[in-house]
């Protein structure tokens, strides 16, 4: 596989777990590609604007990126913050129609201003990475500190609060949660990793207009996580990989490539109506992972037994 | 809490701990997937751009267009071009006696798809490419190839800036800045009345956005200062509000930067609301695609053409026998046109490269930077007319045209109509 499709991919996996945070309070947030619009913009007007930022103007300094991706997903959470406590007054499909008008605005905005770009956008973003197997390398190791933290959620009190409002959002809050402020923190760390992850994206895909951040990527990635499955750190990943991998892995298919993505769009929900990964295939897999390594342990053990076995007494 | 955003069903009871996966049971599992990806991502192996050019399956180019999505009319008329080219090509003998082998790959309408594509025919060992269909995908993909030092004919990108990304970046496509000013003036001098120009552009498409600062500094520089400029969306149907402002103007004369669906509605609706003077098109509306939506208002309207079907010359007279042929008897388009022209440039380049430094006898890292040099010093004739390049990869074109279509009596189809 290329490194670029695998870079493309990461993205998507990243892109999933930003849809599933807030998912995971039982808020249906299609916010998260605002965001990522916002973090790309950061990261395109700093790096090509501002010459510590600029580099060479072809290749920029690594700390130069970490510091946009830290600057763009800070941005994108302020904003998050800002809003959250009102946009999350709403439930369900109301909030959903709230965050695609979230989206339609910051597109609009990202039209209009003065130094965005317009519909062109912004071009000639300096890399900091010289081939996109770098890019990956570095999107893998965010990816794995990302899962790990989404992974650790589970574990502490917020993120036990925000699978106790998802259950029950009534009973939560009978029981001392204060679920406005669950909600808000789970928004808020949606939109970081969006607008970290576009800083990042922004780079690597060399160009950055408005056409980032719209309705039709806000479907995209809340498909990752609805293919995927939304209740487990690796359902969106598994989603984002898989659904940002196949148009490209199709290509051999020809003409029908399109027609069999959507086909498997729509089998993936038929068949799979929890998403691809459960929390039962989870467990499954982790006893399993574990498992095969023990195994592959105790062949060692024997191996070595055997190796040293004449030389008993 | 019910409602659509509760997309699972709780199931099972172990929603108490929440899903637990103990420390080692994650750390395996994080080490699979890095482990994994590190052996999909590192390909070993010798380096490709140092083995000679695969000649097996023939002359390997590549051509990225926009097959799917909103820009597919678009990659749709290319695709067409490239393949009559190369039937042409190869029914005289290919790259001296070798045929060429042409694959295209779909980018879809968006960067993303761009880059896969660019990046999937690079890897296939193709000695240059042609594409990608829109100026926004050329921002994207084109760094790729310049990184990888792989020679790109862009055979629709207008926008400024293209052939700048790179030494291996070039475009047989005439930017804007040189076309649109051409219709102005072809309408002042048809009606040197004009005093009043009103402006329309969709502001979220950048083709429109970037042709409209040509259209409004040409109009200036005529001493035309626009009277309105009215601001849509590519995905408008309905105008009404934007007509009714700028007719408050009293302009008698309307540029607009508009693709061919929303412009040939915002056509019909000035027409329809009682707009009598002269209109003036970009490049957008250069397609026959835009008769079966103005129908009989069409008439009339002016635009500035980088290639016209009119031109006697054996090079275009070669390219309409194989349109007309294949599709019984229609007017070809100029992006169609113009993706002919940059096969047949690529083939022309080939061929005096191979004759004067043989295709087999060098790797494909040496004969990609010798095609891009033979591509820019040579003067090709085309359907377009003469063509040649700057040293950076811009296109110089001799002739441009201005055209008037009219339309039948039944108002049905029509034709772009050259002035002289």
């Amino acid at each position: 596989m290329d490194a670029g499709l695998l870079q493309q991919m990461l993205i998507g996996a990243l892109l999933g777990l930003s849809v599933s945070l807030p998912l995971r309070c039982g808020q249906l947030s299609l916010a998260t590609p605002g965001f990522f619009a916002i973090g790309g913009t950061v990261a395109a007007l700093l790096s090509t604007r501002i010459p510590a930022f600029a580099g060479t103007g072809a290749t920029s300094p690594l700390p130069a990126l970490l510091l946009e991706m830290g600057l763009g997903g800070l941005l994108a959470g302020l904003l998050a913050w800002a809003i959250g406590g009102t946009v999350l007054r709403l439930r369900g499909i109301y909030l959903a129609i709230a965050t695609i008008a979230l989206v339609e605005i910051l597109r609009v905005i990202t039209l209009n201003l003065p130094f965005t770009g317009g519909a062109l956008g912004i071009f000639g973003i300096p890399q900091p990475f010289a081939t996109a197997s770098g890019y990956a390398g570095f999107t893998l190791v965010l990816l794995a500190l990302v899962c790990w933290l989404c992974a650790r959620l589970e574990q502490l009190r917020l993120g036990r609060a925000m699978a106790a409002i998802r259950d029950d959002e009534l009973a939560a809050a009978c029981v001392g949660i204060d679920t406005a402020a669950v909600k808000l923190n789970a928004f808020v760390l949606s939109a970081l990793l969006a607008g970290v992850t576009g800083a990042l994206a922004a780079h690597f895909l060399n160009s950055w207009n408005a056409k980032v951040g719209s309705f039709d990527a806000s479907i995209t990635t809340l498909a990752f996580v609805v293919f995927g499955g939304s209740r487990t750190w690796l359902g969106p990943v598994i989603g984002g990989l898989v659904l940002t991998a196949l148009p490209e892995l199709l290509r051999p298919v020809g003409d029908l490539r399109l027609i069999v993505f959507g086909l498997v769009i729509l089998l993936g929900p038929v068949l799979f109506p929890q998403g691809l990964i459960t929390p039962q295939a989870l467990h499954g897999l982790g006893h399993g992972l574990l498992g095969f390594g023990q195994q592959l342990r105790g062949y060692g053990h024997q191996l070595l037994e055997r190796a040293s076995g004449p030389r008993r007494p | 809490m019910a409602g659509p955003f509760r997309l699972q069903r709780r199931t099972e009871p172990s929603a108490r701990t929440g899903i637990g996966l103990g420390g080692r049971q994650l750390s395996a599992l994080s080490l699979a997937l890095l482990g994994s990806a590190l052996a999909l991502g590192g390909c070993g192996g010798p380096d490709p751009e140092q083995q000679p050019v695969n000649l097996s399956q023939g002359v390997p180019l590549g051509a990225v267009l926009a097959m799917s999505g909103n820009a597919n009319v678009y990659g749709q008329d290319q695709n067409t071009g490239l393949n009559l080219a190369l039937a042409e090509v190869n029914g005289k003998g290919g790259i001296n006696g070798k045929p060429l082998a042409l694959k295209i790959e779909d980018s879809g309408s968006d960067e993303p798809g761009a880059n896969a594509a660019f990046t999937l025919q690079i890897n296939r060992g193709v000695l240059a490419l042609i594409g990608p269909t829109l100026s926004q995908q050329a921002f994207s993909a084109d760094p790729i190839a310049q990184r990888r030092r792989v020679p790109v004919v862009a055979p629709s990108n207008t926008a400024t800036g293209i052939p700048e990304i790179g030494h291996f970046i070039s475009r047989v496509s005439a930017q804007s800045s040189v076309i649109a000013p051409l219709s102005i003036a072809k309408a002042l001098q048809l009606n040197p009345g004009i005093r009043r120009a009103a402006v329309f552009y969709a502001q979220d498409d950048a083709y429109s956005s970037a042709e409209t600062t040509i259209f409004q500094q040409a109009l200036t520089a005529k001493g035309l200062k626009p009277v309105t400029v009215q601001r849509t969306q590519l995905n408008d149907q309905d105008f009404q509000t934007q007509i009714t402002a700028a007719l408050q103007q009293k302009p008698d004369l309307v540029v607009l930067s508009l693709q061919a669906v929303d412009g040939g509605n915002m056509i019909r609706q000035l027409r329809e609301l009682g707009y009598k003077g002269a209109i003036v098109v970009g490049n957008g509306m250069n397609t026959p695609n835009i008769y079966p939506i103005c129908q009989k208002y069409c008439d009339g309207i002016l635009i500035a053409q980088a290639y016209s079907p009119e031109l006697k010359s054996p090079a275009n007279r070669a390219f309409l026998r194989r349109f007309q042929a294949s599709q019984g008897g229609a007017i070809p388009p100029q992006l169609t046109a113009q993706a002919w022209t940059a096969l047949q440039v690529l083939a022309e380049a080939l061929q005096r490269l191979d004759r004067r430094q043989p295709l087999q006898q060098s790797n494909l890292a040496e004969a990609r930077q010798a095609l891009m040099a033979e591509i820019l010093s040579g003067t090709y004739q085309t359907p377009l007319g003469e063509i040649r390049f700057t040293p950076e990869g811009e296109v110089i074109q001799k002739d441009f045209f201005v055209a008037q279509v009219r339309m039948d009596p039944g108002g049905k189809s029509g034709r772009f109509a050259l002035l002289p």
